[in-house]
This record gives C-alpha cells, structure tokens and sequence, in this order.
C-alpha cells in the first residue's frame, strides 16, 4: 500500500511514510465518504470499509510508524469514535510541513518550538470562537416567531439585516430541511422537558450529522428514549452511552433500522421454540459471567496436568461426567424456577439442548453491559459457575417478547426477541438493517459516530463551527501571527521568527489541505477550485479584522456563498450551520501533531529479534 | 555504535524506533537502558562495553549515554593518536584521579551543593533529568509540573523520625492513558483497582485486612508437574472450592473487612465474602506485595491449608477516590507513610512509557542526593570546565607526572589532549541541529549556537551558557570546541551570581559514570587478541 508515493530518499523517510499513509484516506475525509475493499493478497479476503479508521486497522500497518498511528488511531477511535480522519489526515498535512520545513533547512528544534507554538494558536482558537449551549439556545429563541411570518422571512431573507440573517436562515432551513419525524418527535418528546439555556437536541444533532443523516436520526430516537426513562431519576441532559446498543441484521432493507426500547437478540431455531413458551410473562433470570458449559474454568485457573483417575471397580453404568453435571444444573435452575439465563460467555449445545426441554431459555454472548444493567434493575447477581447460583442470585421480572421473526428474509431461521424488564431498565437497541452483509459494520460505525458526537457535544456544552469554519479560523490567526512574524524580522533582523513564520505557514497549508480535500470529496469541486475559493475567503477575512461578535455571522455568511462545505445535498438549497465537536476536534489535532513530532524527532529503526542482527539508519540527512 | 547514542543524547536527541523483526510492538525512545539492550552484536567488545554501560544504569539510573558516549571517544581518540596504548592508559588513568580529585574538592567550580531547606534545587535537578528525554513530549508547564510531582513523591518517602536505620519508602507508579499530563498527581498510601460498584457504605475505619500470596483460585498450582491419582468419585475441585469456604469462614469471623490477594481468587469464594460485606481485591500483582506489606504491617499468607494466624493481619484506612473514568480504593495507615502513589497520565502510550521510565529514573536520581548532597552543573558545562582544568593542570605537572608515568613529556600531553578532546565531544553531541558549540575563556562553560546565527548576534543567540549560570557579556572571549585554544585556569564563579542553575546533573552518576567510562575504554584498549569459539 506504501508503495503508491515515490519515497524520496534524501528526505526523512519517517515522515514520508506518514505522509503516505495519509494519503490512502485522503477520500474519506469529510461527510462524503467512499467505500472502499481491502484485499487480502494471501487469502483472497477483501472487505468493504468506509471510515478512516477501518480503513487503518484493516491495512494492519506493519512499518514501525504504521504502527505507531495504529495505535494512536485506535487509542483516539476507542474514547470519540469519530474524528480519527481528521486526525490521520492532519497527521499526513503536518508532516508534509515538517518536511517542507527540513528541506528549507530549518532545524529540528526550531520546527518542534514553532509547530508547538502553532497548535496552541489552533487550540486557542477553537476555545475562543466556540458556540456555548447558551448561546445557541438564544439564537433558538429568535426563530420562536410565528410560523407564517417566518415563511414569509425566509423568502427574504437574503435582503434582511445581518444580525437577524443567521436566525431567519435557520428557521428557515428547519421547515425544509426536517423530515416529518423530526417534527413529531420535538412535539411530543422534547418540548416538555427542555432546559431554558439547553437548545434543541435535534438541532445540534442535526448540525452534526456531517451527512449521515439517517444514523443521526437513530441516535437521536435513541438518546430520547434513553433520556426519558431516566428522567424520573437525573435532570441531567447528558444520556449515559453505555446503555445503548446495536443489534446488526442483514437482508433487511436500510430502511427498516429502528430504535427499540429494551435489549434486543437474535436467537437460533431451539432457542426461539423456547422463548415461544416463556414470552409475555415474567420470569426469573440468572445472570452467569463465564460459559456454561461443564470443561469451563474461571480465569487463572489452572487445571492439573498429571491427574489420574484410579478406579476401584469396573461400572460401566456411570454416565459421563458431562451428563452428571448437566443433570445437576437443569436440576438447580429448574429448583430456582429460574426461566432465562443470560451468560456472557458460550454455552455448550447439550446445556441448550436440556434447557430448551425444561422450557427455559439460554442466551450466550450477552454483552456485559446488558448483564450489569439487567442485573442492577432485576436484583439478579452475576455469577460465574451455574452451581453457584443461589435464591439471593436470582433477579426477577424480566419480559421476554418476540420481537420479530425474521426467518423469512433468511434461509437459515431467525429469531429476534425484546429481553427487558417492567421497571424501565434504560437499555435502548438500535437495530442496524441492510440487504448487503458487507454493509453493516459501516453502517454501525456511522451510527456509533454519531452517537458519539451528540454525545460528546451534550458533554462539552459548546460546539465548534463546522465545515471547515473552524479551520479557516485557526489558517487565518496562523497566518496572521506569521505575518506578523515576518514583519517583526524585517526590523530586527534576527532569524528566529523568520523560521517561525515560515513554519506556521505550512501549518496553516495543512489545514488548507483538509478543507480543500473535503471539499473535492463532495463531488462538486475540482482541487483547484476548491483552494481559490478558500483563498477567496480568506483574503475576505484578512481585509476585515473580525471580532468574536462578528464572526458568527461571517461563517454563517461564507456558507451560504459556498455551499460546498456543508454537507447538504446541492437539490436542498438553504445552507444548514454545521457545528463540529470541541473536545474531540482539539484532541485530534493535539494528537496528530504529537504524532508528527515524535516521527521528526526520530532518526533511526533498530530492529531486534531472534534471526540475525540488523540495524538501520532510517534517516539520512 | 557512537553516532547511534551520540544522537540520543541529550534534551533535543533524536529518537530511536526499537522494534524486533517479527512484527512486536514499537517502543520509541532515547533512553541509554532501552536502546543498549536492544543492540545485540556478535563482536565481544561491543558487548563489553554494553555490559558494562548497563551496569552502571542498573545502579545509578542516569548518566548511562554520557557514559557510553565519552567511553567510545576515548576509545577513538585513543586510535587516532598514534601512541602506545600502554601510555594512553596510563595517561588516562592518571587524569582520571585527576578529575574526580576535583570533583571531591569543595570548592570545584561546578559543582553546587544541594540546598535541602528549599526544594528549587531539588526540582531544578528532576527537571533537568524529566526534559533529557524528549519522547515524553511535554511542553513547559507540563515538565515544571512532573517535576514538581516528582520531587513531592520524593519527599514523601523520606521518613520523618528516624530510627536507628533509615529505610526509604517506596513510590508506586500507576500510568493512565488518554488523560491531560496536567492531571497526573501524587498521593500519600496506595491506590489499587477496584471492582466495579463498591460501596463502602457502613464500614468504619481502619478496616483489617488479610493478604495472601498464595493463589486461592481453587487449583493445586502449587503441586508443580507431579502425578497425583484421585479416585473414582472424588472430586477434587470441590474438596478445594470446601477448603476455601472454610478459610472465608475463618476471616469472617475474624472480623476482615478487606481481603487482597496477590493472584486469583476462586469466584465461589470472592461471591462469599462480597456477599458477606468484605472488600475483595484479586490480582494484585507481585509489584506491590512489599509496598502493602509496608504500608498495612500484615504479613503475606502463603497457603490456604492452615488457619491464618491472628498477627498476619493488618490494619488500614480506607477510601474511595474516582479518577478519570475509574474509581480506585485508596488505601493509608492511620500514620505517617513512606508509601505514596503516583498517578501519571499522558495522551498516549509512547509517551507515557517513556514518561513513566524517566519518572522512575527521577526518583533514583533525587534518592542519590541523599548520599552526597550536591550536583553538577549541566548542560555540557561540566565536560567543558572538566577539560579546561585537566588541560590546564596536565600543562602545569608535565615535568612531575610524565616520568611517574613512564613516558616522555610529549607523549603524556598528547594522551592528555586526547582526553580532554573526548570531554568536550561529549558536550559536543548534545547539540544535534548542526548547531556550534562554544567554550568561553573565562569561566570554561559550554555554549551553543545556532547553525544560522552569525558572529555579531552572538551576544543574542547565546544569552546564557548550558547550564544557566554564566550569562553572555561584551568582554567574554570565545573558542569554537574542536579548535586549538590556549590553555587557561577555569576562574571559579563569583559566590553573589544572582542567576540559578537551571541545568545540574546527578553528582553520584556522573563520577561514577566518568570512572566506569574511562576503565572500560582502558580495558578495551588493552585487548589485543579475540579469541572465538566457532563451535
């Protein structure tokens, strides 16, 4: 994969493979993604991914800085779930700065002190020009004008003050734009609940849908859902993610994804005759941590290797030990009257077997989540043997429905059953449906992404302009302070801030880059169009210095003039405000930049091992 | 074998990738323990030399690239000047007394004595070892912070009334990954991970707590590979799953309300207990058995076969403290404690592996000053000032030492320069930017300039000298290191200079790395032949 950018040897190797490594994902940047196949050379395998961090973790990386952003990557991709394109992508501008920086012949200390310099520049500007919840809810307020008249408005809209204009343009793209689930759910879910300084939930998440709309309008249902049960307990605005959960199903149209309330499994054929009988009822559940199956041992556990068994008397009457131990679960749980069990492990088929035939119902690799919650809602206790369960162990209440059977979209039987409890348990499943099997693991990143970002903007309580707004920003106050740079060099003449400036501006090139790339990626751009009408914004921003006041409106402004950068289909013309993440914008960014500067700083591989000694010099300049 | 430590060097060293050929994982760093252990050569002397380098690091912690990279000059500049290695060796013996005869005397001009009533010396001192490494990618206030973290930790192991034998406490590391360096943080006791929702609820402190260092989770582990032949009927996981009930039954009545153990706790019995309202912690890990045992004063149970004796326990406070999205049980004695947990956070994994190497390696360094009170400057101005005096004090006994020595006086200030050459070499290689480096005529410290400053913005370009005490003035004379200049007598500092070192180094390391650096190179120089066995 490598090998696709000519490696010059001259330069440092390091960063030309970060810069390379970059440029695979250069196409999904941004909220027009394409699918992509990975193959497997050896094995003839290939699978269909989308988001730039399937598209690493597929690559298995093995180069020592491959490795080095896999980790990062993975470490960035397991805490926000999103953001890991933007990361890898500025990783690859950064380094193609550093290494334009090296061939300029600017030393190593000087590009770590002013790269430093400039992403506090960046980070400055993103905690400056953030939009607060507060604010947000203000602009709200105004759209809360009539109806009719804001229909009229919007019409005009082009013609009205600025200061209303932001306004107006949203409300008027909300009667457009939203669909009418959007409309009924504000109706009857939200409005009794909001927070005055909270603004709308849909409308935030609907400025950080970034194209994926359909996955946006799943996370919001579902962290409805998730906020209702809790209501009674916590006025928090904040949903707690860890109750949600995703139940993947293939041969089902895209369409028919949906939000349930409750935990939602697919069960096999013995199962389902067994669920059959115990649905709509409540039952007992005992809740086991490890497998059930009579060879399984807890973790640690080591078993004898020189065991022997001597027998006495020949009795060929015995029955296995398995039967034995079989036998005396069915016996305990039939004695507990215990109806489900929900094991996060496997379960051997004899186990299910004799359940099914004493009509109680085994789930195998329940996620562990669903254990604690189930359990903490039903009083159950989670156990790791089946012989430890005792009457304090076993929870009570829980519901069990047929969900859905879906055996007619498949060949082999399907069934789906709802497991939740009386009293609210909280957890929400989002079933993720597509005709296409490849499919479905893009689809659940991108609900899972989304899921995310609603989150993580409810847990920041501010947002970032998005579409590139956020980074024409900090292009603009890095190119600012480097031309102030230069301008302070010319009188004293020392050659510090030459370099400083010099640097800063091949940042700012970087961020450029990302703008531009994400542009080109909608479609309607060429590269080059794409960069004149950013230079065309900027120069617009440098000939008006902007105050904080001001900007919004500027933004807001340049989105309407190039519709590019939004994510909204060229057919619905009013441009929507995107709003990116805070925390998880700023962790990126910080991010790439330490993954530049650690590769920069790095001269040499060695490489250890059991075969022969070889030790390389990567770097040769 | 040089240029690959020469430029690691130092504050701005670049990094090596050290990885094995099958795929293992990266670590990324430019510290002299990681980097030496990953070089394996065929060639004995490279391991010689290896070997000792790593001696010296095992025992002092720093100073092991300063060591490596004076030894491997000497060594060098030893092949380039053409006389007999039996003079070289005995030259270089001799400056080497020389040297840390100077270093001993009280009034040696850089060294700086330790100053235990204020702790600005003892940070400047952590701080400096914390920013040798630059993997750890930390910016200014993140150093002072680590810094200052690490000199608390320091403090607080240091027992305040001192019995008839001190004994250092101990301070235990935890890394966190994905946290702001900001938020890294010391604490006095322990913290140990915590099963998931514990309440502490109604129990009053301090708890008794028992520890165990045999397993308990319901195997015969200990038997080892022996035969054992069980017959038909029994059952020997159960008899072992009784045996531990027995035992949970024993503590309960004992009144426990914590029980530790060192490896797995069979589920059986941890249910029993938790159901019971004992606090269960398995898996402790061997690292902090002996951190505990001090801290709770119970003695480790070894077996599960007897009753536990009723001094094994301990006593301890207990809290809950949440820290980032873990809760930890924090664990202090009712007294002073030598014992303090340090919780250090960092963006990611490369860099908090390395951070957490350097943090150890602080906490070694700042126990040294406790033998000897005092520094050295840092900065390369020790090597500079080490040179200019030997230079100057080999020019003045030439007439005395070289018949000592047996050897003619040319002889003996040729091996001196050579020695004194791959001094100032070492202070060369922490500049890495193709920077020079300087020496000033006065008081012999090391300055560096940048590549592109020229000779009129000198006075600009280096306003203080390596180590920060020696600030650049008009009158100042200067020589680049690698030329010829006319020896002189390093005047000691004025005692009322108003700045600080912002600089110093280990004293203990560093002679003592001098000493390991100059015998390994005279034992390397006096190998004549190498014997290899093929077989």
């Amino acid at each position: 994969m490598l090998e696709g950018v000519v490696i010059n040897s001259r330069q440092h190797v390091g960063l030309q493979k970060l810069s390379a490594l970059s440029g695979r994902i250069r196409s999904s940047v941004g909220p027009f993604k394409n699918y992509k196949f990975i193959q497997d050379e050896s094995s003839g395998d290939s699978v269909l991914v989308c988001s730039c961090f399937r598209i690493i973790e597929n690559l298995e990386p093995t180069c020592a800085v491959g490795q080095l952003v896999y980790e990062t990557v993975r470490g960035h991709h397991k805490q926000y779930h999103t953001g890991s394109g933007c990361l890898l992508f500025l990783a690859g501008g950064w380094s193609r700065a550093a290494l334009d920086s090296l061939r300029r012949g600017i030393s190593v200390k000087h590009i770590i002190t002013a790269m430093s310099e400039g992403i506090d520049i960046c980070l400055d500007v993103c905690k400056k020009f953030s939009v607060s919840f507060k604010d947000l809810a203000v602009m709200e307020k105004c759209t809360a004008a009539p109806g009719g008249t804001k229909k009229a408005s919007t019409d005009a809209s082009i013609e009205m003050a600025n200061f209303h204009d932001k306004c107006l343009s949203k409300s008027g793209q909300r009667k457009v734009k939203l669909s009418r689930h959007f409309c009924e759910a504000k109706s009857d879910m939200l409005s009794t609940v909001r927070h005055p300084d909270q603004p709308d939930m849909i409308v935030i998440a609907e400025s950080l849908s970034h194209g994926c709309e359909k996955a946006m309008k799943l996370a919001v249902e579902a962290a409805q859902m998730l906020l209702k049960t809790n209501q009674q307990r916590i006025r928090d605005p904040l949903f707690d993610i860890s109750k949600m959960l995703t139940c993947l199903v293939s041969g089902l149209p895209e369409d028919y994804a949906c939000v349930v309330e409750g935990c939602i499994l697919l069960l096999s054929d013995e199962q389902a005759a067994a669920a059959h009988v115990v649905k709509q009822q409540p039952l007992k559940v005992a809740l086991i941590t490890g497998d059930l199956s009579q060879t399984y041992r807890h973790l640690g556990f080591k078993s004898l290797p020189g065991e022997q068994c001597v027998c006495e008397d020949l009795d060929l009457s015995v029955s296995s030990k398995e039967d034995e131990w079989v036998d005396k679960v069915v016996k305990l749980l039939l004695n507990l009257e215990v109806k489900l069990i929900l094991t996060a492990g496997l379960v051997s088929q004899k186990v299910i077997q004799h359940c099914c035939r004493h009509q109680i119902l085994v789930v195998e690799k329940v996620n562990s989540s669903v254990l604690k919650t189930i359990g903490s809602s039903t009083g159950a206790i989670p156990v790791n043997y089946a012989t430890q369960l005792t009457e304090s162990c076993v929870g009570d209440g829980v519901n069990v429905e047929i969900w859905r059977d879906l055996s007619s979209y498949e060949r082999k039987s399907l069934t789906a059953v709802n497991i939740s409890t009386g009293r609210s348990s909280g957890l929400v499943t989002v079933v993720v449906t597509s005709c296409v099997h490849g499919k479905l693991q893009a689809l659940e990143d991108q609900f899972w992404a989304c899921a995310y970002r609603l989150y993580h903007a409810l847990k920041d309580r501010a947002l970032l302009p998005g579409a590139g707004g956020a980074e024409l920003l900090c292009v603009h106050q890095l190119q600012k302070q480097a031309e102030h740079d230069r301008v302070k060099d010319s009188k004293t003449g020392s050659a510090a801030n030459l370099y400083r400036g010099l640097v800063l501006q091949l940042m700012a090139d970087g961020l450029i880059d990302y703008i531009a790339a994400v542009m080109v990626n909608t479609g309607r751009f060429t590269a080059a169009n794409a960069r004149t009408i950013v230079s065309k914004q900027l120069t617009e921003f440098h000939r008006d210095e902007i105050s904080t006041e001001k900007f919004l409106q500027l933004v807001s402004q340049s989105k309407r003039e190039d519709a590019g950068f939004s994510a909204v289909k060229p057919d619905e013309a009013p441009a929507l405000n995107i709003y990116d993440n805070l925390s998880v914008k700023q962790e990126a960014w910080r991010k790439a930049l330490d993954l530049v500067l650690l590769v920069l700083q790095t001269d040499a591989e060695i490489i250890t091992g059991t075969g022969q000694k070889n030790e390389g010099n990567l770097m040769l300049l | 074998m040089k240029e690959l430590l020469k430029s690691s060097y130092g504050p701005t060293a670049r990094l090596k990738q050290v990885h094995n050929n099958i795929g293992g994982a990266v670590v990324t760093t430019s510290t002299s323990s990681v980097l030496l252990q990953a070089i394996s050569s065929s060639h004995p002397i490279v391991s010689l030399i290896k070997g000792s380098i790593l001696n010296h690091v095992s025992r002092f912690s720093d100073c092991g690239l300063f060591a490596s990279v004076f030894c491997l000059s000497l060594i060098e500049e030893a092949g380039r000047c053409d006389l007999s290695q039996n003079v070289i060796i005995r030259v270089n013996k001799h400056l080497l007394s020389l040297c840390t005869a100077h270093l001993q005397q009280e009034d040696c001009g850089c060294k700086v004595q330790l100053d235990f009533c204020s702790s600005q010396s003892l940070i400047t001192l952590a701080r400096s070892v914390i920013s040798s490494k630059p993997t750890c990618v930390l910016s200014e206030p993140e150093s002072a912070h680590i810094s200052r973290l690490a000199v608390q930790a320091f403090l607080l192991t240091v027992p305040c009334n001192i019995p008839d034998k001190v004994r250092l406490g101990r301070t235990v590391t935890i890394p966190m990954e994905g946290h702001s360096v900001l938020e890294s943080a010391v604490f006095p006791g322990l913290l140990l991970d915590t099963p998931e929702n514990i309440s502490l609820g109604n129990l009053c402190s301090p708890l008794r707590m028992v520890l165990f260092s045999a397993s308990l989770a319901g195997d015969l582990s200990e038997l080892g590979d022996g035969r054992i032949e069980v017959h038909q009927g029994v059952d020997t996981d159960s008899q072992i799953v009784d045996q531990l009930l027995e035992l949970g039954k024993q503590v309960l009545k004992d009144e426990v309300k914590l029980f530790v153990c060192q490896k797995v706790i069979h589920p059986v019995l941890q249910h029993y207990l938790r159901c019971n309202g004992v606090i269960v912690i398995e898996r402790l890990g061997i690292s902090l058995m002996e951190p505990l045992i001090q801290l709770t004063g119970a003695q480790p149970v070894a077996t599960l076969h007897t009753t536990v004796p009723w001094e094994a326990y301990g006593e301890v406070h207990v809290s809950v403290r949440p820290f980032g999205s873990k809760t930890k049980l924090h664990l202090h004695p009712a007294g002073k404690t030598t014992i303090c947990t340090m919780i250090l956070c960092h963006r990611n994994e490369t860099m908090l592996s390395e951070l957490k190497l350097v943090c150890q390696k602080t906490e070694h360094v700042l126990r040294l000053t406790l033998r000897e009170p005092c520094a050295l400057l840092g900065g390369g101005c020790t090597e500079t000032h080490l040179a200019a005096y030997v230079r100057h004090q080999s020019k003045n006994d030439v007439s005395e030492s070289s018949p000592v020595l047996g050897c003619s006086q040319t002889e003996y200030l040729l091996a001196g320069e050579a020695f004194c050459r791959s001094l100032e070499s070492v202070a060369t290689s922490l500049e890495h930017d193709d920077g020079a480096s300087l020496i000033d005529l006065t008081h012999a410290h090391h300055w560096t300039l940048p590549s592109d400053a020229t000779e009129e913005h000198l006075e600009d370009a280096a306003a203080l000298c390596g180590c920060g005490v020696v600030q650049s003035c008009q009158n100042k004379k200067w020589s680049y290191l690698n030329t010829e200049y006319a020896e002189f007598s390093p005047e000691p500092l004025l005692t009322a200079s108003p700045l600080q070192p912002t600089v110093l180094d280990s004293f203990t390391a560093k002679v003592n790395a001098l000493e390991v650096a100059v015998e390994t190179a005279n034992l390397v120089l006096d190998v004549r032949y190498v014997i290899q066995d093929v077989n």
